[in-house]
């Protein structure tokens, strides 16, 4: 009431805003806590289904991997460390279009590792496609 | 407002003398503003932070269950507002906190995407089964830009 009396004369209309500010913390507050940085690291094989017609009659290179976990590629079984080098010689012709077929109990871990290292090979597209029966 | 806030500052926490030599330069001015601080730049700043963190607030809906990332070496750091899906080591497909069907991924990705082509990240268990995550793939690429598969990060 004091304060009222003081500031009247000069004849200026106060208005509270420590209420705002308030709730402007709040806010503020608010969406730092909710900002979630989702922090993902990861491959992204990239493959355009449209395939040009000149890599249509070669057929890509293939891995198939087997329920039991191995690696296939032209009938004879190979290692995970052999996929890169395979992949890089066979690259220039091929043009890098990888073909991994997964057979049904095989694991995504492994297609993962494969995919990761035809692309360490060279890769530019890499297609993931299931096996049937 | 101002000079009630700047008057209650003043009076707890700054001595008399200070005060009446930062502002009792005049009669007039000791009178009209009475020791107050001006607090606008401080709400000022306060409004900018709080437009930066509305604008840069993705809320990246969590699948919901944590799964064991395969390793690679060639992994690369994703897109941060992504659509996450996940697949368990039990062969099951979460998102949002939910099972969901692998028909219902396409639908869900324009739901989450709105409009805006979201690239979608699929975090993998590495004992799930492959031609399920294949097909996961697959669905997702009929409607996203981009599909990427979460691993460890390499050491």
């Amino acid at each position: 009431m004091k304060r009222r009396a003081h500031s009247l004369p000069s004849d200026q209309a106060e208005i509270n805003v420590s209420p705002l500010i308030d709730m402007v913390f709040i806010l503020l507050i608010f969406f730092i806590v909710a900002t979630s940085f989702v922090n993902e690291v990861g491959i992204t094989p990239k493959y355009k289904d449209s395939a040009s017609p000149t890599t249509e009659n070669k057929p890509p290179l293939t891995f198939r991997l087997s329920a039991s976990g191995q690696i296939l590629q032209n009938g004879s079984v190979i290692g995970i460390e052999e996929v890169a080098p395979i992949v890089r010689t066979s690259h220039s012709d091929s043009k890098a279009s990888i073909l991994v077929q997964v057979s049904p109990g095989s694991k995504a871990g492994l297609a993962t590792e494969v995919m990761d290292q035809a692309l360490l090979g060279g890769a530019k597209a890499i297609k993931l496609s299931p096996l049937l029966q | 407002m101002y000079q009630q806030i700047g008057k209650h500052y003043h009076s707890t926490s700054q001595p008399r003398p200070i005060q009446m030599r930062l502002y009792g330069r005049s009669k007039s001015l000791d009178d009209e503003q009475d020791g107050s601080i001006n607090v606008s730049p401080l709400i000022d700043v306060v409004f900018i932070l709080l437009i930066f963190f509305i604008v840069s607030a993705t809320f990246v809906s969590l699948p919901g269950v944590e799964v064991v990332r395969p390793d690679a070496q060639t992994a690369d750091s994703l897109k941060r507002n992504s659509i996450l899906f996940a697949l368990s080591a039990e062969d099951k497909i979460f998102h949002g906190g939910e099972e969901v069907q692998l028909p219902e991924i396409p639908r869900l990705i324009e739901l989450g995407s709105k409009d805006r082509n979201k690239p979608v990240v699929i975090q993998t268990d590495q004992w799930a089964d492959a031609t399920l995550l294949a097909k996961m793939i697959a669905e997702a690429r009929k409607i996203a830009p981009s599909v990427s598969i979460a691993t460890r990060k390499p050491r």
